[in-house]
């Protein structure tokens, strides 16, 4: 069966574009709108990766999400993919420089929106193979 | 000196005493009045003033020389007064001395013998008066130097500004009330440089102190409990020293705290909301560069139907984006104060009116009925575009947040003393918390219905500085399932 999918965001435009494109390539994709919305929906899909949006109802709830997915042993595997549209907020720059400042973000791969296609889809087989 | 003339007066009941002193006194140039008893002379006395001299007999009638003596001296204490006696006796030159005579000279006397005594006289009067002087001016000289010290003291104890003086001995000579509330150490002054309890703002002291290269001024943010301060320590050199820029020798130094937790949380406010906007900017801009992606990549269908839908997407993104600067660069004006209202009297009920109708197809294309209703035509002083914006943004809210098929009621009314107008409808309604936050900046209630609703979250915050700007105000009534009422109150002219 195709890899499931999870899109995290508050965005339906960004949702639908990443929805068009990884279902373009064969996977299956769900979306949600907050954080909370993805727990439940890991529980019930068990997808096999998770691409969250940084910046929803707060601050830093994809660093939550992230940090949740990877805390709890069941889904410690899965490869989480952040994205966001502002990579330096309040002073604080985002971007990770290394392999270390992701694994302190939980997150797999950081990417600066709008993700160009081909560099999500990459990303997301790369994650997954 | 003046060169006026010394004027003396002479008094006795003998006219040729009185005579004779006239005749020897005005030939060596002094000016001379005469009279013949104890009262005339103290007529005379007051009639002209300005005496150096008083010559006077003891014995006269009507008022004695001491009584005359010393009613003189009362009035005038810088008067010399030289008694004139046939009786002269021990006692009465020791009684005269003791009413303040100077000196006194017995009859007969000799034109010299006169002369010699009033230039005597004058000689001493002339000392006492230039010793007189020399004190007062002191006095008064110690008195400014003690005024000035206090009037710095004073001045240097009212500054809000924190302030040490610290000398080379590293001792801290100084402290206003402001240091001391800002560095509450227990010590009084003067207390050594290392008993002060912050380490941040000593180490910067001794900087100064120790640097040998001519004055030095070093500058340090400091935190200090919940404030911040910017502590600026400069080295004070010897008043009198040569040229300060040669280094004259260092006296000591002088930190000033400035509390700038004011400015910082400006900084912070400032920053954030820069980083509000950067994010509110780049997030639809985001949306819209990935649409037009998504149909440049080829990756979605090649479907004309589809692509359409894209553009249309990608649209709406960058249409809110363009609101989203008209409304920033509005509220930039409102707040530096470039934005010029015209004021003129304008009838309200007929601005909303169009406001209204300019939102007419937009609640059509959503079939919602929007119904508006007018009781008065009282005009208030305003800017009739700054209100059509006000009643056009709230009129646009409330049908994006009512769902289709739903009612937008404008209503116009008059209370009196404003007039109001409401924007009700039966939309989604509003958390309370939201609801306290609508009209802050960038504020948008994320739920799920919101999250398709395009806006900027300026809107509100717009209509409130609008309504402001024209002494009148904005309030809302809402709860979650219920709908909205904005109302905005607007005072009549």
């Amino acid at each position: 069966m195709a890899k499931l999918i999870l899109l995290v965001d508050d965005d339906p435009d960004f949702l639908e574009q990443n929805r068009g494109v990884l279902s373009s390539r064969g996977f299956r994709v769900t979306c949600v709108g907050d954080p909370q919305e993805a727990l439940e929906a890991i529980e019930r899909e068990r997808p096999d990766l998770v691409v969250s949006d940084l910046m929803m109802k707060a601050l830093d709830s994809g660093f939550s999400l992230a940090r949740l997915i990877k805390q709890d042993p069941r889904w410690a595997g899965t490869p989480v993919i952040l994205v966001t549209a502002v990579a330096s907020q309040r002073g604080f720059d985002f971007n990770p420089r290394s392999r270390e400042d992701l694994i302190a973000m939980n997150a797999d791969a950081f990417f600066d929106k709008p993700v160009a296609p081909e560099a999500l889809i990459a990303k997301v087989e790369e994650l997954l193979a | 000196m003046s060169e006026e003339p010394v004027r003396i007066l002479v008094v006795d009941d003998e006219l040729g005493v009185r005579a004779g002193c006239r005749k020897i006194l005005s030939a060596e140039g002094y000016e001379v009045t005469i009279a013949e008893d104890g009262q005339a002379g103290w007529e005379a006395f007051q009639a002209h003033r300005g005496f150096a001299v008083l010559l006077v007999d003891l014995m006269m009638p009507r008022m004695t020389g001491l009584e005359l003596m010393k009613l003189v001296r009362e009035a005038d204490p810088d008067v010399l007064p030289i008694i004139i006696t046939a009786h002269a006796t021990i006692d009465t030159a020791v009684e005269g001395t003791k009413q303040g005579a100077y000196s006194y000279i017995p009859k007969p006397f000799t034109p010299d013998e006169l002369l010699l005594a009033i230039k005597n006289g004058l000689e001493r009067r002339g000392l006492t008066l230039e010793a007189r002087r020399l004190r007062e001016e002191r006095e008064r000289r110690l008195l400014e130097v003690a005024a000035e010290r206090s009037k710095s003291n004073t001045i240097i104890k009212c500054i809000t500004d924190g302030i040490l003086v610290i000398n080379t001995e590293k001792l801290i000579v100084l402290r206003n009330a402001a240091a001391a509330h800002i560095l509450p150490d227990a010590e009084l002054v003067p207390f050594p440089l290392e008993a002060l309890g912050c380490a941040e703002v000593r180490s910067l002291i001794e900087e100064v102190l120790d640097c040998a290269s001519g004055p030095t001024i070093l500058s340090r943010e400091v935190g200090l409990g919940e404030a911040t301060y910017m502590v600026n320590v400069s080295q004070v050199l010897e008043p009198g020293g040569a040229e300060p820029a040669s280094g004259g020798e260092a006296a000591g130094a002088v930190a000033v705290f400035r509390d700038i937790t004011a400015l910082k949380k400006l900084e912070t406010a400032k920053s954030m909301f820069v980083s509000m906007v950067a994010h509110e900017v780049k997030n639809p801009l985001a949306a819209a560069e990935g649409w037009l992606n998504l149909i440049l990549s080829g990756l979605a269908h090649q479907d004309p139907q589809e692509e359409r839908r894209m553009i249309q997407r990608s649209l709406i993104r960058i249409r809110t984006l363009r609101t989203l600067v008209t409304e920033l660069l509005n509220l930039t004006a409102i707040e530096t104060g470039n934005f010029t209202l015209r004021r003129s009297p304008v009838e309200v009920a007929q601005v909303a009116a169009d406001a209204v109708e300019a939102n007419r197809e937009k609640s059509q294309e959503k079939k919602i009925q929007l119904s508006f209703t007018a009781g008065t035509r009282e005009k208030a002083l305003a800017d009739r575009e700054a209100l059509l914006m006000v009643f056009s943004n709230l009129i646009d809210n409330a049908i994006k947040y009512t769902p289709e098929g739903g009612h937008v009621g404008v209503h116009v009314s008059y209370d009196g003393l404003y007039v109001k107008v409401t924007v009700r409808d039966d939309g989604i309604g509003m958390d309370p918390g939201d609801k306290d936050k609508a009209f802050d900046e960038f504020y948008r209630a994320k739920n799920d219905f919101t999250a398709n609703v395009p806006g900027t979250g300026l809107g509100l915050s717009l209509v409130k500085r609008l309504t402001e700007l024209h002494q009148g105000r904005v309030s809302v009534a809402s709860s979650p399932g219920a709908g909205s009422e904005f109302s905005v109150l607007l005072p009549v002219c």
